[in-house]
């Protein structure tokens, strides 16, 4: 593994460390982003939204890692 | 007289208000990572405050991208967050192994001393990161309320007395929590430090994306209160698959990631 493909890992790790978490999270702020600039969203629904998608990501990666202690059982 | 009291109390009750935010992530990195990196990050974020504040002056309301900074603050903070909570429901829902702080502790001081280390002196480059990215976003925050209180009664000097009480104030408090809360259980403590920085992040990435919370800063406690909730949810999900079944079959090993920093 070359050094730059390490300093990203590393920040990676650093950041995230987690792929679901970080494209959830993006998704809930690009999601954001749209319904407030583009779409002038009311406030509540965008909130909403932000949430679930925060949420939806936790939910998502634990249910990942349910599968995978189920699946080395 | 009575316009410089106004500007001094006002001042004193907004500022307030954004130095508990910042001492509270002050806290928890202190209390779960070590004092040394929480200072090492408040004093480069004064540091930095300090220089904008010197460079712009009364324009620092202009010139520096707030609404950017936040968002990009938010992000990082609800990720470092999240990632906290994931272990932390991952831990009390038994599909991972609650450490046994006493022993990873002497294991790892054991280990230390061995290379000569000293375990309080080590810097972590996370704790630094949050803690400077908190007390700079605040301590913005507050430059910002000085400024535009102090501009519009024509009273700066006020303004920066009340800021000055409001930050004497909570640092005498915070000095009196920091005890008590350092007996609190490192699950437990972690568990908390990921329910804050996720309350924290979303609130400010929130508001860096345009979102207007109900009731500006109080909604940080019911976003606290909502992500208690979410994660007790999650926890009670997972627990019927926990410990029991999953512990006969050898899955809860020691926690793999026990050195780890932010685990």
């Amino acid at each position: 593994m070359n050094a730059v493909v390490r300093a990203l890992k590393a920040t990676y790790n650093f950041f995230a460390g987690d792929a679901i978490l970080l494209s959830m999270t993006v998704i809930a702020f690009v999601m954001g982003l749209l319904l407030v600039h583009v779409v002038s969203a009311p406030n509540a629904l965008v909130a909403a939204i932000f949430l679930g998608c925060i949420v939806g990501g936790l939910a998502l990666t634990l249910g990942r890692e349910l599968r995978g202690r189920e699946r080395q059982r | 007289m009575d316009a410089q009291w106004a500007v001094v109390t006002a001042a004193f009750l907004a500022s307030a208000v954004e130095f508990v935010e910042a001492f509270t992530i002050v806290l928890v990195v202190g209390v779960t990572i070590n004092w040394r990196s929480a200072l090492a990050g408040t004093g480069a974020a004064i540091l930095a405050l300090a220089a904008l504040v010197g460079v712009f002056g009364t324009t620092l309301v202009r010139a520096v991208p707030y609404e950017a900074l936040r968002f990009a603050v938010g992000i990082l903070l609800l990720l470092f967050g999240l990632k906290w909570l994931k272990k932390a429901i991952l831990r009390y829902g038994g599909l991972k192994a609650m450490h046994d702080e006493e022993a990873i502790y002497e294991e790892h001081m054991a280990e230390m001393r061995a290379r000569g280390e000293h375990h309080q002196r080590r810097i972590e480059p996370f704790g630094i990161a949050t803690a400077f990215k908190s007390v700079l976003l605040e301590g913005l925050e507050v430059a910002f309320i000085v400024i535009t209180f102090g501009s519009a009664a024509n009273s700066i000097g006020s303004a920066i007395w009340g800021a000055l009480a409001a930050c004497v104030l909570v640092v005498l408090v915070g000095a009196l929590v920091r005890a008590p809360l350092q007996r609190v259980p490192e699950n437990a403590l972690k568990f908390v430090v990921g329910i804050m920085l996720a309350s924290f992040g979303t609130f400010w990435g929130g508001e860096g994306l345009g979102i207007s919370w109900w009731h500006d800063d109080v909604f940080l406690l019911v976003l606290v209160a909502f992500y208690l909730a979410v994660s007790g949810l999650l926890v009670l999900w997972l627990r019927p698959y926990g410990t029991s079944k999953l512990a006969g079959a050898g899955m809860i090993a020691a926690d793999p990631s026990a050195d780890e920093v932010v685990s």
